[in-house]
């Protein structure tokens, strides 16, 4: 058995339990959704401002929604069992970025068709290239987002922590996803930030799995 | 033979435990500390104490799931701390909760463990085992404490575990609960295996250990051979 098995088990269990439970795709759902809505009124249907409200969103959909994918663990002292398991906590690691990514994508592909309606945005014939801009976003956000979860999983208040750690960390992805996603949509060259983008992907992809195994050992 | 090959030989004729001076803090609490002894292949240690004696922090730590603060040990040959890893391979430890999923049915439960391990993922023989083929496909959570708990004893059986680590096994367990942990222990020691019990319930335990620890603010009170002839080579409490 490989350690991808091991973190393939792992994704199709979290996944699992989230489809039953629907615990942090409900709240990041419900966020991402609530801001994207707030924002069109507030704003003005103004495409110009579509990338940045459409990120936002994503963003802090991802913080709230990302301490709870290690809710579950937590509350049921499953933790422990986990971590016993044989193999690299590495493999831990990308199984739940895995599903994190997974759910994080339909929130913000949700949050993407809410804001075209709301902000009639010339979605048609631009799918892939905003895909692709989503799903390195969605990438880096999960990446950095598993590791936070498990950096916090001890820690009261932790719902509120994960905004303060997350945003800023995340900063330049986010960044980079609001200018490509405008670059995309308004035909405007993207200049640096497809190389930010994927500097993103590639650090916390490096450095983020090897972090999540010293912040989880003897938890 | 080469360099590889030594090294498997040792760690199969190597004890299934040896700590020396064990101990672990937290913060400035000494919750075990001075724990010296050994355990051979194929043989039952009891560790019993109050609550609060330390008894889960030494099963924690035999676990790798802490890390000592002081001393050290292995696990047939593989050190607790350098190579926890290989470790982890052949410990299987049942804690005094659940530990799985109640969103799960016990069959995913079982699925999950077993992939986890590197198993089989057939689950059903283990089901019957435990007593719950009837009720695999209904979720944990619907599941009574005594199902929860034959449910974490086939996690771990089903992992074929070397050294198997029972954390108040009887908790919540009825008579036939009872019997399946004699089996689980008569199954990994008559594989070559060993266990480690702990529990207050020193009685029902005793029946099964051939070795017994008691445990007192965390330090070793009495560690005493419990068969006729004690076996060569298990070692005598240390500390005070």
């Amino acid at each position: 058995m490989t350690g991808w098995a091991r973190a393939a088990a792992v994704a199709r269990k979290d996944l699992r339990m989230e489809w039953r439970g629907r615990a942090a795709a409900v709240t990041s759902l419900l966020t991402g959704l609530l801001l994207v809505l707030v924002l069109g009124v507030a704003l003005g249907p103004d495409p110009a401002r579509a990338a940045a409200v459409v990120w936002v969103a994503v963003g802090s959909a991802a913080a709230v929604g990302i301490p709870r994918i290690t809710q579950a663990e937590a509350d049921q002292q499953a933790l422990e069992a986990l971590l016993l398991y044989p193999g690299r906590r590495e493999h831990l690691y990308w199984g739940k970025a895995a599903s994190l990514a997974v759910l994080l994508g339909a929130v913000a592909a949700v949050v993407l068709a809410v804001a075209g309606v709301l902000f009639a945005l010339p979605l048609g014939g631009r799918l892939v290239p905003l895909a692709a801009v989503t799903g390195a976003g969605v990438a880096s956000l999960a990446a950095l987002g598993t590791l936070l979860a498990g950096l916090l999983l001890h820690v009261r208040g932790r719902e509120l922590l994960m905004p303060l750690l997350l945003l800023p960390l995340a900063l330049p992805p986010l960044l980079a996803c609001i200018r490509l996603t405008d670059a995309i949509l308004t035909g405007t060259p993207a200049g640096v930030w497809p190389g930010v983008l994927a500097a993103a992907v590639a650090v916390f992809g490096l450095a983020c799995p090897i972090l999540f195994e010293v912040v989880v050992d003897d938890a | 033979m080469g360099g590889n090959g030594r090294e498997v030989a040792e760690r199969v004729e190597a004890p299934a435990v040896r700590v020396v001076d064990l101990g672990r803090r937290f913060g400035r609490v000494w919750a075990v500390r001075h724990v010296t002894l050994t355990v051979p292949p194929g043989r039952v240690l009891l560790v019993s104490g109050p609550n609060g004696s330390g008894k889960t922090t030494l099963l924690r730590l035999l676990a790798t799931a802490l890390r000592p603060t002081t001393g050290g040990g292995a696990v047939f040959g593989c050190d607790l701390v350098a190579a926890a890893d290989r470790v982890r391979e052949v410990v299987g430890l049942v804690g005094a909760t659940f530990g799985g999923y109640d969103l799960l049915t016990a069959r995913e439960n079982l699925e999950f463990a077993a992939a986890m391990w590197g198993r089989p993922t057939d689950v059903e023989p283990w089901l019957r085992r435990v007593g719950l083929s009837a009720v695999a496909d209904r979720p944990v959570r619907t599941f009574s404490q005594g199902m929860k708990r034959r449910l974490a004893l086939a996690r771990v059986w089903l992992a074929g575990p070397r050294l198997l680590l029972l954390d108040e096994p009887y908790a919540g367990l009825d008579r036939e609960g009872t019997d399946l942990i004699s089996a689980m222990v008569a199954d990994v020691t008559g594989q070559g295996g060993s266990a480690v019990i702990a529990t207050h319930d020193r009685d029902r335990a005793r029946a099964l250990a051939d070795l017994e620890l008691v445990l007192q603010d965390g330090e070793p009170v009495v560690l005493r051979a419990r068969a006729a002839a004690a076996p060569a080579g298990v070692a005598s409490g240390g500390g005070p």
